[in-house]
């Protein structure tokens, strides 16, 4: 008797196998970080019980997660948004860095004594516009002349940081405070601060969850999500179909730029509160890569993944009370990745095991043992 | 064990078949096939095939697409394996179980899509793949006898060059060393001119008949008769799989081997083309010397003009690759115009985006139906709304009703019989029947003045071909206009009123009823001239 594996495509898979293997993914990850813990002379369950008070056990704990969640949530739809389209835009990090100046910078400038609604709608709009224009600047190479997003969008996210340093660090800019002693810039008003929910939690994360309800339904019920998964699936289709695929590689860089330049605007006015490039490059918008690819890019699906990495992260500085190093995190973000892509496969494949009869194996044999000398 | 196809005796006591008249009656026969027969999904592609090659000698296998040339190579070169039939390589029985298998044994085939990495230099791509190779690669030494193998046959090309620097001409003739590299007898030449620029196939022939005079045997696969009759000393013909003929070269004729090609018995007499319809009917499709660039560049269509009318179905034969896909293209939209000009149902559409000239009138089947008539990840339900998606009532105000959308996927799928679809299942996983049905259901129910429709039949099962034809000449009975390509000469002339030539870019013959002529036709489509008449 052998055992035989054998594998098909699967035509439909189900919600529940989805989940469920996203589940396992996570479980599976967790187990080898675990390995890695012990193997470094750690308790991994002592570890993990750590990381659980203090990411979500408790009311405490659970803002500072959804606080960090708010801005993947939307750096995640940002990647979401594009890879459905086959548009590697790799550039949220940049983009939300140009989001936070712009944000940052209108907060100061505009009088102080603003209406607070008005000034947070220009604040955000503002992160919003810059980080779409942004991404335009690799978009429109991208439908004139077809040049790799990947490469531009990475690139610009260099020339944004260098700039946002620039404007705090490498000059007395309008955003820098002249009368700190340090470099830092200059507080935006109270007027352009989110509200509060609790603790350090604010609203941003209603605006956030907002976004990707909306993106979902926009996604399966508008025609401009209908449009936006045909040229995903098949450029040519798309084409034959009669969609213009070089004004909607426009958009959607531009909306994708948007979410990331909003998540910017949102850590300014609701953790942030001044221009602080330390404090705004904690590579947000990467992570909203892994954010996106663990959701398999569903914008509904962004949300408990952007929390749970939320989660994660938060408790990567209390691991180092007990003497585990911070980077666990980053190996742990590593492992996720790397088993929800092998996951994928899972879901696009009917993986069986059967047991085979003695019989079908005798050719086999058979036509193996007629090149030998011993013959049958 | 699968006994068909095990070895035999060698065929000591048969006669060679087709006496080995042209290359000299002391050749002797280095590879014989009897009674080859491959099939793919019960239809069989080759068919009880016999064929012998000389050594020495320049093999020519001609035959239209789809008779059958490909397989025939294919199981030659290792790739399949036949369902029954022998190959005798040396009068010794072979099976040979893959193309590692074929080329130990000498047969070395070159594909019309290159096989070549093109990040590593010609050497490199030499051993590439050959056991034997240590840890470090010493590469002088292959680069030697590259050059030495080189200067022997006269295929120029600099050893230590990287692939992607080279032209197609010359990472062909990179295959071609890397096959006698190998220690290739025997080489199968898959249509190698198609890439070719006119001069380049006069340098590719001369390294050919160098070959041959080394004593390789050479097949030299092509639907081209003018480069047959000149460069080989026997042909082949197949015809929907069986051969149908073989003959040496100096002893027949290209108006012999159009006969044998197109094989009269099998298609119908010239009187059953159906009687012109639409006679002073409006033009509904209006190509005027219409010029198109290919995708390497040059003109593929090239000064084309046609018109079909209302009511009217018009047939396009040619052999593929001489322009049909480029105006069938350009005709929708999805290739620029580099002169002349469309006009679909009265309107001049030449500027415009394939949205226009569907809104024009314009309904298209392409030949590619999953990844252009169809998106392959979608579901049927999505597919067959690909053009509507944004009309009422599927779309209000840019909001998708997906009941809307429902109700006329269901409508269609009934009324063109598509079957094998399950909600949230991808259309890729659907049979090839039933994606053309699939789209023809969204391309009929449009409204529309013509109808373009690129092999429409081609990979279907009878039933199916039978349901797209019957669909096709009720679309003229209605009134609407088709312009049909297919490389069908029987499909063609069974449903057309009128039959267009195409070849080298350019419609060079045109037919009605009255004035069909097979074997003329055959002619042009292989590339001559037209006959003054």
């Amino acid at each position: 008797m052998t055992v035989k594996l054998s594998v098909a495509a699967r035509a439909v898979p189900s919600l529940g196998l989805r989940a469920g293997v996203s589940v396992a993914s996570l479980l599976a990850a967790g187990a080898v970080g675990g390995a890695v813990l012990v193997v470094a002379g750690n308790d991994p369950l002592e570890a993990y019980r750590t990381m659980i008070d203090a990411s979500v056990n408790g009311w405490r704990p659970l803002t500072r997660t959804l606080t960090l969640a708010t801005p993947l949530i939307l750096t995640g739809l940002a990647a979401a948004v594009a890879f459905r389209m086959r548009i590697w835009n790799i550039g949220a990090e940049g983009q939300l860095y140009m989001g936070a100046v712009a944000a940052s910078g209108l907060a100061v400038a505009l009088p102080a004594g603003a209406p607070k609604p008005l000034m947070l709608l220009v604040v955000l709009l503002a992160g919003m516009a810059a980080g779409a224009v942004w991404a335009g600047l690799a978009a429109v190479p991208k439908a004139c002349f077809n040049t790799d997003e990947v490469i531009t969008t990475l690139m610009l996210n260099f020339v944004a940081l260098s700039f946002m340093n620039y404007l705090i660090f490498g000059s007395v800019s309008f955003w820098r405070d002249p009368a700190a002693t340090f470099p830092e810039g200059k507080p935006i008003p109270a007027s352009a601060e989110l509200p509060v929910i609790s603790h350090r939690l604010h609203y941003g994360i209603a605006v956030a969850a907002a976004a990707a309800v909306f993106l979902w339904w926009a996604l399966r019920r508008t025609s401009w999500g209908f449009e936006l998964r045909a040229i995903g699936d098949s450029r040519p289709a798309a084409r034959y179909a009669g969609i213009r695929v070089r004004t909607k590689v426009l958009s959607v860089l531009a909306l994708s730029g948007g979410l990331a330049g909003l998540a910017g605007a949102i850590e300014i006015s609701g953790v942030i509160k001044s221009l602080e490039p330390r404090a705004v490059a904690t590579e947000l918008g990467f992570t909203g890569i892994v954010v996106a690819a663990v959701a398999r890019l569903n914008p509904l699906a962004v949300l408990p993944v952007a929390a749970f990495l939320a989660a994660v992260v938060t408790s990567g500085s209390r691991l180092q009370r007990i003497g585990i190093e911070s980077e666990i995190v980053f190996l742990l973000q590593g492992l996720i990745f790397l088993f929800v892509a092998a996951g994928d496969f899972f879901l696009a494949n009917k993986v069986t095991l059967a047991r085979r009869a003695d019989q079908s194996q005798a050719p086999v044999l058979a036509e193996a043992g007629r090149g030998s000398p011993s013959g049958e | 064990m699968g006994e068909d196809a095990a070895p035999g005796p060698a065929l000591a006591g048969e006669n060679p078949a087709a006496g080995p008249a042209g290359a000299g009656t002391d050749a002797a026969a280095v590879l014989r096939v009897r009674g080859l027969t491959k099939s793919f999904y019960g239809v069989p592609a080759i068919d009880r095939v016999d064929f012998d090659l000389f050594e020495g000698e320049v093999h020519g296998l001609l035959g239209e697409n789809g008779a059958g040339k490909s397989t025939l190579c294919s199981v030659l070169a290792g790739l399949y394996r036949p369902d029954s039939g022998r190959v005798v390589l040396d009068g010794e029985a072979v099976r040979l179980r893959s193309p590692h298998d074929a080329a130990d044994r000498g047969i070395g085939m070159v594909y019309q899509h290159f096989r070549l990495v093109p990040s590593l230099t010609v050497a490199e791509n030499m051993i590439l793949g050959l056991p034997g190779q240590g840890v470090r690669l010493v590469l002088r030494s292959v680069e030697a006898r590259v050059s030495e193998i080189a200067e022997e046959y006269g295929l120029e090309v600099r050893s230590d060059a990287y692939v992607w620097e080279l032209s197609v001409g010359e990472q062909q003739r990179v295959e071609i060393l890397r096959q006698l590299f190998r220690g290739a007898r025997i080489l199968i030449l898959d249509e190698p001119t198609a890439v070719l620029a006119p001069q380049q196939c006069e340098t590719l022939f001369a390294v050919v008949r160098r070959m041959a005079a080394q004593g390789h045997s050479v097949v030299l696969v092509s639907h081209k008769l003018e480069e047959v009759t000149a460069n080989t000393d026997r042909v082949t013909v197949l015809r929907r799989g069986r051969n149908a003929g073989t003959v040496p070269t100096s002893e027949t004729s290209a108006d012999e081997l159009v006969a044998m090609m197109i094989g009269g018995e099998d298609l119908p007499e010239p009187g059953r083309l159906a009687p012109g319809r639409g006679d002073g009917a409006e033009p509904v499709l209006t190509v005027s010397s219409l010029r198109v660039a290919g995708d390497r560049g040059a003109a593929a269509v090239d000064g084309a003009s046609l018109e079909v009318l209302a009511g009217q179905i018009v047939g396009v034969a040619g052999v593929a690759g001489n322009g049909q896909r480029e105006l069938q293209e350009a005709i929708a939209g999805l290739r620029p115009a580099i002169g002349g000009s469309i006009r679909i149902g009265g309107r001049d559409v030449t500027a415009r985006g394939p949205r226009a000239r569907s809104r024009a009138g314009l309904s298209y089947v392409p030949e590619d139906r999953l990844g252009t008539g169809l998106a392959r990840g979608m579901t049927l339900e999505e597919n067959l709304v690909l053009k509507s998606y944004n009309e009422a009532p599927h779309s209000r105000f840019g909001v998708m009703s997906q009941r809307a959308v429902t109700v006329t996927a269901r409508r269609l799928v009934e009324r063109f019989d598509v079957r094998g679809a399950r909600a949230g299942m991808p259309v890729s996983l659907m049979s090839g029947g039933n994606l053309q049905k699939a789209i023809l259901a969204r391309e009929l129910t449009r409204p529309h003045a013509v109808l373009v429709a690129a092999q429409p039949t081609r990979g279907l099962d009878l039933a199916a071909a039978a349901a797209v034809r019957s669909h096709i000449i009720s679309e003229a009975d209605k009134g609407g206009g088709v312009l049909l390509f297919s490389e069908d000469l029987a499909e063609i002339t069974e449903l057309s009123q009128l039959v267009l030539v195409m070849s080298r870019g350019r419609i060079v013959g045109s037919y009605t009823p009255e004035t069909l002529d097979l074997e003329e036709m055959g002619l042009l489509m292989a590339g001559a001239e037209a006959r003054a008449r």
